[in-house]
């Protein structure tokens, strides 16, 4: 990153190739609409070459760091374009399409983390992954997600803590390894 | 033993506390040592949450078109010289430009003079940000000026205080026990003239330990007001928030 910072495309370029699988997967589980989630990425790496010396690597991983601006982007993206009445709220369609030149150990190493995040987000009650789903990859605020559920905001709210502490004992070391 | 606000923890991590209470939570973290650490343990557990997303790869394309933008970018800043690429100092916002989207006709930067149409987007905007490190590095010699105390909007923190200099056409704005932003965003200066829409900054900056000093890039002629939002990560063209700061040159 302090290569990105001094202007250095070449280490840039390592970047957008180590995460863009990551960002573009995260935008388009969100907006679920390829020309969307390219933009969303191609603002949120932009955005990140432009202000590479804000990276403070005490406060997380280059790719927490990378997704949490695809993220925030998506979010934007969504309550922009209204995308949201449009997309499905399924993932229907949507395959693991991972070329073969990524199959590396690294990637091998992630999708065992994928395989353990998505088991367990599954494993908790159908409420709270719901919760959840909306408000991480929908952009949805509780408030919305209260109404569309026709479920108490303090509820939704309460879902929301008690999903994430319990798939925080599910994943373990994983969290803190992520961080 | 526990804080009125814990629920509102998961929904903060999760990005989903609308914007009062979203403010009204980041006011309250900093002196709640119980949500503190909650919001520390769920972080990490948010943070793990793209990882559940299908794995779609990428368009070639994309990441041509990202690169031809960087290289451009990367081309001017290389032309500007090794001032551009000077860290202006520890509490001296980086330099930045809001990313742009091509495909749509969004609001403008309205770029200095010498940004010329026939300049591609890209490089105008590279152009802007070796602007805004040149403003930074003569700001360092330490300004002295007519220093007024700006008008703090933070109710959820009624001891945030600050204050903009101005020397020399070029002004400085410091804050003292002031709120950090909220999550994803950044503090973003914006430069308000009589009649027309404020105009962008590439001033960004976070607080840390309730204290930052910012010099603000561009010149104050005509500038009546210096507003201060906060915005997304990368800043916006134009403000997405009301302000939380707003300095009154003398």
């Amino acid at each position: 990153m302090q290569l990105v910072r001094r202007g250095d495309t070449a280490a840039f370029e390592v970047v957008y190739e180590r995460h863009a699988t990551a960002a573009f997967s995260l935008a388009y589980r969100m907006t679920g609409t390829r020309n969307v989630a390219e933009d969303v990425v191609q603002e949120a790496f932009l955005s990140l070459w432009r202000s590479g010396a804000r990276y403070d690597r005490t406060r997380g991983s280059v790719r927490t760091w990378v997704l949490g601006i695809v993220h925030n982007r998506a979010i934007d993206a969504l309550r922009r374009s209204m995308v949201h009445d449009r997309r499905r709220a399924s993932d229907e369609g949507i395959e693991e399409r991972l070329e073969s030149g990524d199959r590396t150990d690294v990637e091998a190493a992630r999708r065992d983390e994928a395989r353990e995040v998505r088991s367990a987000l599954a494993g908790l009650p159908p409420e709270q992954s719901r919760v959840i789903e909306l408000a991480y990859f929908g952009g949805f605020s509780h408030s919305e997600i209260a109404s569309m559920l026709d479920t108490p905001i303090g509820t939704v709210k309460g879902r929301m803590r008690l999903g994430l502490q319990k798939m925080r004992g599910e994943l373990n070391g994983l969290a803190e390894a992520f961080a | 033993m526990s804080c009125e606000h814990r629920d509102d923890v998961g929904a903060w991590v999760l990005g989903a506390l609308p914007g009062d209470e979203h403010e009204r939570f980041a006011a309250h973290l900093p002196g709640c040592h119980a949500c503190r650490r909650d919001v520390a343990e769920l972080q990490m557990v948010a943070d793990t949450l793209p990882l559940a997303a299908p794995q779609v790869a990428p368009p070639p394309e994309l990441k041509e078109r990202i690169m031809a933008t960087v290289r451009a970018e990367a081309a001017v800043l290389e032309a500007a010289g090794p001032e551009a690429d000077a860290a202006p100092g520890a509490p001296v916002p980086a330099p930045q430009a809001t990313p742009e989207r091509p495909k749509e006709k969004r609001r403008r930067w309205r770029l200095p003079a010498i940004a010329l149409r026939p300049i591609p987007a890209a490089v105008a905007a590279a152009v802007l940000i070796a602007l805004g490190v040149g403003a930074g590095v003569l700001l360092s010699g330490g300004p002295s000026g007519k220093t007024v105390q700006a008008q703090v909007v933070a109710p959820a923190a009624p001891g945030a205080r600050a204050s903009l200099t101005v020397a020399d056409d070029r002004a400085t704005l410091k804050v003292r026990d002031f709120p950090a932003p909220p999550s994803g965003r950044v503090y973003q200066v914006w430069l308000k003239r009589p009649g027309r829409p404020p105009d962008p900054t590439t001033a960004l900056f976070r607080v840390r330990g309730g204290d930052a000093t910012v010099d603000v890039p561009g010149s104050m002629k005509g500038v009546d007001q210096v507003l201060v939002t906060a915005e997304p990560d990368g800043g916006s063209r134009a403000p997405t928030r009301d302000p939380i700061i707003v300095a009154q040159p003398a």
